[in-house]
């Protein structure tokens, strides 16, 4: 690891004003310390947040909810309150990493989760990413893990998160605050970008700009959901696929759809079409394969990952019967 | 107390002391005789039999500090360091995970490096009650945090049930994954109990406390703590022990002659 | 210790060691607290294959804190091979840093040693090299089939007429199975604490078998092997990957000589994928042919390996197929494909493990073929000769294994037909593997010290082996109590130095025979030179406690040896075994999971059922681990390893497992040895993989011949002719 300033901080102001060029805030630490041990992140001062006090969870006025950025993603997801008005979340955030990585990884820090490619990890290959310019060695090397949407000739990286996709599904907005102490609000949609010939960028952040909190609408999706996560092993593995289903009902048919996939995509990939599909439909096997047929429609697969447009395919099927079925 | 063949030459001029005797006690070594085996004993195997049971502060304080030139480092950190309820000062570079300043500072080395980027769980301790990795925490982070290791638990003498239970039913193999597992166990025990959910909870708006963790949520909640050794169904055996207060019954057994005549005439 | 209160042998006793491993006491190689330690830090090599062109050690070198930046320019000179690509064994010699050449992806080309761990990491980072790429690397495993070598005369095996064999057979089946690199990762990182005094060095190490490490270190040295000592008190896993010295300790005796300090290195889990042997990637080409009523007629084994461009190492994939059925036709062939990686080296049950999985379902795909029950189907092949050696088993009962197994197991609720056992989503399935483990057994030295003392005795055993998990600290101490008859309690045994008795050190499964065995030899010539001193006849029963009196004696020593008898070197000594499996495969998804399994092994006189059971779910697991998701992938253009942390190399977790029923058989095989002792350590993993790839096809009617069964490969794969959707 590379020296840099450790610099403490009591208040958010504080943090804040330490904010230099390459400074990084040190939430949990797991990617970000990990990422450094590889020398793929270079920071020259850690800022450190985990003393500051935006880590509650607050009911909001128009009867959402509010997520503050440095409480813990074991303590979120285990919140009576997100557990009944957003157990979608709280299943997707149960289903990443394990029980110790989850006690240390905030919530800000989720949002900002760096691909697993092993191009990036590794330094001395080529990765656009990670040393912008050096080229994309996954597009003609190994890519069963890679984007088959939204990717572009510079990265075909997918983003990691499993909380992300639930927050896809759910529809969220990031509030963050900046140097100058001003705050903004960024919907969780444009929180994330595709690559296009930046991919260095995962976010819309800007430098500086810290996060102090998820804010979630009105609850939803309470009765019906489901966090479908395939991977190579059963526990402490990153999707392969992931889909987020929830959905609410009214007189038989799909009131209300959130359908979001994971593993595929530089960002959270929400399922558009699919949604739109869905909505005011019976909630049965023709209409969700339907649905997973649009949702795959645009699905570009390279060499390595072609299975993970018929995979994909299965998986909604699977998330969207899960949810349905689940007995409220 | 920094060198072992050193502390052997010592044993002829002076009296055991006291945490000596106790660590003799716990060996089966009685009387005379533990001068006796000691002498015999190499510098390995002393550090296996005795010496690590009272020596972790002795050798604590003869490690080494950091180099002389504090210019060294962009950031050099004083912080205390509360590890199993006793406060130590450190100097450290910012750099320093709060696993390598266990291990190579304090001579906690109870806590392991399985991989070093939190993908493995042996290194799992507890700060401020919560199971975490020592090796994705920087140690400058820990600063007025309790941070709890494998030796807070329980000693050789005086387990904690946990530690009796991964004897009793042989929960580990080679032992380098031992102490995270039953760090992690240990915590799971108050998870449990505070009604916290996992991935394979089936119904995440239904909150209870003191939950009865089914076999599956057992080893989806352990899954953290890899065992390359292949001793997990023994460790959940140890955990379903403390965890019910049940006995739990070994799942092997010997062919009785009856089944092998039966097989052997089949 | 204060659960231990039986003794002797066979007792399931807890591990006398435990206590120290529960809490985090005992020491393994870099945790011995030796003065004034410094660290170093190996630098790896980028390309797979060239030369370094230059090295520019400077922004190291004036980084505060940093001793010492060693490369081939300035490395000390080591004794290095004297022919081209030799063969690598236990206590070869492990030369490194002595040119420019580079050989594979992540080779060591570097190291720096600084005051701190922190300074030596940082520091390695800032050594810049250059090279000068050769553009041929070979790392296409599939474009280099037609340069595959024959290594020797013991590379190929035949009986019979193969092409007859087939001839003759009512049905044949001619299948390929692939198996990927893969890893030991033993939880311990490869470590070492290095110390020169007075020209003589003392390494704290990782390593399995002692005696061949003060071998190959003081060979590379050249120096004598009395000025080498090495200390390996507890070793945190092996699986192989410890059994010889790999490169990493060389450095770190030779960085402790350079800059007159001891010196740790601990390898990181990064540099254990190229740096700490790999089971090699196998193609395995298997032809069976059989008459209707289920007699084998011609059984073939051809394997396809790679072993690296600098050194040959081959396992036997085919081993288990010489010997394991009754077919009149036999063929068996090993060829090895050089490659631009690190070499490859004995990983559990080498050669066994591959080969079963191969095996064990090709005769599954037999027996479908057949409509024969694939239990049936082996018992009708089953022999109690060797026919590879033309002589009889000092034991065999493989059968028994199978039948008792199957009662446990419900075999009978087994449905012929795949996909006819549902539940919702899942498809269930049940496979059946036999297991077979060659059981070797080695000349133990080892010493027992006695001392009495108020009528009270107690006993120290000095060897120099070790325990990697297995259990070796429990079954010697045991074998004493047995042979002393004394409590376990007041056993001592010390183990691990270099300093004690020679023993083979751990690993072949050759372990608890050899230690215990040569524990039991000291015990009972301590306790014959006793009563002869009194003359006292060797039958009469007397105490330990009572001829140390009578002797007038309150300590005591001896030396024992044990070694092969000429009957065991007359029959094939293997333990046998079978394994059951239980898998649930998501129709949908591909994910799928192991239910529960039984194994059923015959394993001769077991010493600890507790510790026996442990070895052999550990062998399982790891078994399990090849099936699920194990594999190590080489990246196509640049050939470094894409699979590079415990985040891409998926090792098994806990909730990949499930309950596992091991029943052992009681048997003593005294022809093996005297204590009647077998192999269990790989036992295990001879069988699981086959036996959840039958289990796969029984649920699903996809037979997956290519390790590990992913769900991407679940997916796509096709089912089986004759398999009905």
């Amino acid at each position: 690891m590379r020296p840099f300033t450790y610099t403490g901080t009591k208040t958010k102001d504080e943090a804040l004003q330490a904010y230099s060029k390459n400074s990084h805030y040190l939430g949990g630490g797991t990617n970000l310390v990990d990422l450094m041990k590889e020398d793929v992140e270079k920071p020259n001062q850690l800022i450190d947040i985990n003393n500051l006090d935006f880590a509650e969870i607050s009911k909001n006025d128009d009867g959402g909810y509010k997520l503050g950025a440095m409480l813990s993603n074991s303590e979120t997801a285990n919140h009576p309150d997100i557990r009944k008005n957003y157990p979608l979340l709280s299943m997707a955030m149960l289903s990443a990493a394990t029980a110790q990585i989850r006690n240390m990884a905030t919530n800000g820090g989720n949002l900002l989760q760096r691909t697993r490619c092993p191009y990036f990890f590794e330094t001395s290959m080529p990765c656009n990413k990670r040393e912008p310019g050096s080229g994309c060695g996954a597009k003609d090397g190994m890519n069963a893990l890679h984007a088959i949407f939204g990717y572009s000739d510079s990265c075909i990286a997918v983003n990691p998160s499993d909380m992300n996709v639930a927050l896809a599904a759910i529809g969220a907005e990031v509030e963050v605050q900046k140097t100058d102490l001003s705050s903004r609000m960024i919907p969780f949609s444009d929180f994330h970008r595709l690559p296009g010939d930046q991919p260095e960028k995962d976010t819309n952040l800007e430098p500086g700009e810290l996060i102090m909190a998820i804010h979630l609408s009105k609850p939803v999706f309470a009765d019906h959901y489901y966090y479908l996560k395939i991977r190579e092993r059963s526990s402490y593995a990153f999707a392969l696929i992931s889909v987020a289903a929830g959905m609410e009902l009214k007189s038989g048919v799909i009131s209300n759809i959130g359908l979001a996939m994971g593993g595929v995509a530089h960002k959270p990939w929400k399922l558009t079409k699919a949604e739109e599909f869905l909505k005011g439909k019976k909630p049965d096997k023709s209409n969700f394969e339907k649905s997973a047929e649009l949702a795959m429609q645009d699905a570009k697969p390279f060499e390595d990952n072609k299975y993970k447009v018929e995979m994909g395919k299965k998986a909604i099927v699977r998330a969207l019967t899960q949810a349905y079925e689940r007995k409220a | 107390m920094n060198d072992p063949e050193k502390w052997r030459e010592d044993l002829d001029s002076r009296d055991l002391t006291e945490d000596e005797k106790t660590i003799f006690d716990e060996v089966g070594l009685n009387g005379t005789s533990r001068r006796k085996f000691l002498k015999q004993m190499s510098a390995a195997s002393l550090s296996i039999w005795a010496s690590t049971y009272f020596s972790n502060e002795l050798f604590a304080n003869t490690m080494k500090d950091l180099p002389e030139n504090p210019e060294v480092f962009w950031n050099e950190i004083k912080i205390n360091l509360r590890v199993n309820d006793s406060v130590k000062p450190l100097t450290i570079d910012s750099r320093m995970s709060l696993l390598d300043a266990l291990r190579e500072r304090l001579a906690l080395t109870g806590t392991k490096k399985g991989c070093d980027h939190g993908q493995c769980g042996a290194c799992t301790v507890m700060i401020d009650g919560k199971r975490k990795l020592s090796c994705l925490t920087l140690a400058a982070t820990c600063e007025e945090k309790e941070v709890t290791t494998i030796e807070g638990l329980g000693t050789p003498g005086n387990m904690h049930p946990m530690q009796e239970a991964f004897l009793k039913h042989d929960g580990f193999q080679c032992g380098y994954c031992t102490p995270g597992q039953i760090c992690s166990s240990v915590a799971l025990l108050e998870e449990a109990k505070n009604g916290e959910a996992s991935y394979v909870t089936e119904d995440f708006k239904m909150i209870n406390k003191d939950l009865k963790l089914s076999e599956e949520e057992i080893r989806e909640r352990l899954s953290g703590n890899i065992c390359r050794c292949g001793a997990y169904n023994n460790i959940v055996q140890a955990f379903k022990e403390v965890h019910s207060g049940d006995d739990e019954m070994p799942t092997w057994e010997f062919a009785t002659q009856e089944q092998m005549d039966k097989a052997k005439n089949a | 210790m204060k659960t231990l209160k039986a003794s002797g042998v066979g007792k399931a006793i807890d591990r006398v060691e435990g206590h120290l491993k529960v809490t985090g006491m005992a020491k393994y190689a870099s945790e011995f607290p030796i003065e004034n330690k410094v660290y170093a830090q190996a630098i790896n090599s980028t390309i797979a294959k060239g030369e370094i062109t230059s090295i520019d050690t400077s922004e190291a070198e004036k980084l505060k804190g940093v001793l010492k930046v060693i490369t081939y320019k300035n490395a000390e000179k080591l004794k290095t091979f004297d022919k081209e690509r030799p063969a690598i064994a236990t206590d070869t010699i492990a030369p490194v840093l002595q040119d420019n050449k580079i050989h594979y992806y992540g080779e060591y080309v570097g190291l720096v040693v600084a005051e701190t761990f922190e300074i030596a990491q940082h520091a390695a980072r800032l050594v810049k090299y250059t090279y000068k790429k050769f553009s041929d690397p070979a790392i296409r495993f599939d474009e280099l089939k037609s340069k595959a070598y024959k290594p020797n005369d013991k590379s190929d095996y035949s009986r019979g007429d193969v092409d007859k064999g087939l001839a003759e057979a009512d049905i044949s089946i001619d299948s390929v199975y692939t198996t990927p690199i893969e890893h030991h990762h033993p939880m311990e990182l490869h470590a070492i604490i290095a110390s020169w005094e007075n020209g003589k060095v003392t390494a704290y190490a990782s390593q399995q078998m002692v005696e061949d490490a003060t071998i190959a270190i003081s060979d590379t040295f050249q120096i004598p092997q009395e000025n080498v000592r090495v200390i390996a008190s507890y070793v945190g896993g092996g699986f192989g990957s410890k059994l010889n010295v790999e490169r990493h300790a060389i450095l770190g005796v030779m960085a402790s000589k350079m800059i007159g300090s001891p010196v740790q290195i601990t390898v990181t889990r990064n540099q254990m994928f190229t740096n700490t042997g790999l089971r090699q990637f196998n193609e395995q080409r298997m032809k069976i042919g059989a008459k209707n009523d289920g007699t084998l007629t011609a059984l073939a084994h051809e394997t396809i390996s790679h072993t690296s461009t600098n050194m040959e190492f081959q396992e036997q994939c085919g081993m288990v197929t010489k010997m394991l059925y009754k077919v009149p036709n036999n063929k068996v062939t090993h060829r090895l494909i050089p490659m631009n990686l690190q070499t490859p080296f004995a990983m559990r049950a080498p050669g066994e493990a591959t080969g079963s999985f191969a095996l064990e379902s090709v005769i599954d795909e037999m027996a479908w073929k057949l409509k024969m029950d694939p239990i049936e189907f082996r018992i009708k092949n089953d022999t109690q000769t060797d026919l590879s050696k033309d002589q009889p088993f000092s034991s065999r009962l493989l059968v028994e294994c199978l039948r008792i197994g199957a009662e446990k197991f419900g075999w009978e609720n087994r449905k012929q037909e795949p996909r006819t056992n549902t539940n919702g989503n899942w498809l269930i399935g049940y496979g059946v593997s036999a297991a077979s483990r060659n059981s070797p057994y080695q000349k133990t030295h080892s010493k027992v010290i006695l001392d009495a003392e108020n009528g009270k005795v107690q006993a120290t055993i000095q060897m120099d082996a070790t325990d990697i998990g297995t259990g070796s600290y429990t079954i010697i101490a045991q074998t004493a109590s047995e042979y002393l008859g004394i409590p376990v309690e007041n056993i001592n045994v010390e183990l691990g130095d270099s300093d004690f008795p020679v023993t083979p050190g751990s690993g072949g499964s050759w372990g608890a025979a050899s230690y215990c065995n040569g524990a039991r030899a000291a015990c009972e010539i301590a306790v014959s030179e006793l009563k002869k001193k009194q003359n006292i006849a060797e039958e009469e029963e007397v105490s330990i406690a009572e001829l140390l009196k009578k002797n007038n004696l309150t300590n005591y020593e001896a030396k024992g040896m044990a070694e092969p008898s000429e009957e065991f070197k007359k029959h094939s000594v293997f333990s046998f075994g079978a394994n059951f499996s239980e898998v649930w495969v998501d129709k949908d998804t591909g994910m799928w999971k192991i239910k529960r399994m039984v194994n059923v092994g015959s394993a001769g006189r077991i010493l600890n059922p507790k510790t026996a059971y442990g070895q052999i779910i550990g062998g399982l697991t790891m078994g399990a681990g090849m099936a699920i998701a194990e594999q190590t992938r080489v990246e196509p253009n640049f050939g470094n390893f894409i699979t590079r942390s415990f985040a891409d190399y998926h090792v098994p977790v806990n909730l990949d497992l499930a309950n596992i029923d091991v029943i052992f058989l009681p048997e003593e095989d005294k022809i093996a040895n005297k204590m009647g002792i077998k192999g269990i350590g790989e036992l295990g993993i001879t069988s699981v993989a086959g036996s959840i790839a039958n289990a796969i096809f029984n649920a699903t009617g996809k037979r997956m011949r290519d390790l590990p069964i992913t769900p991407e490969k679940l997916i796509d794969a096709p089912l089986e002719e004759g398999v009905t959707a």
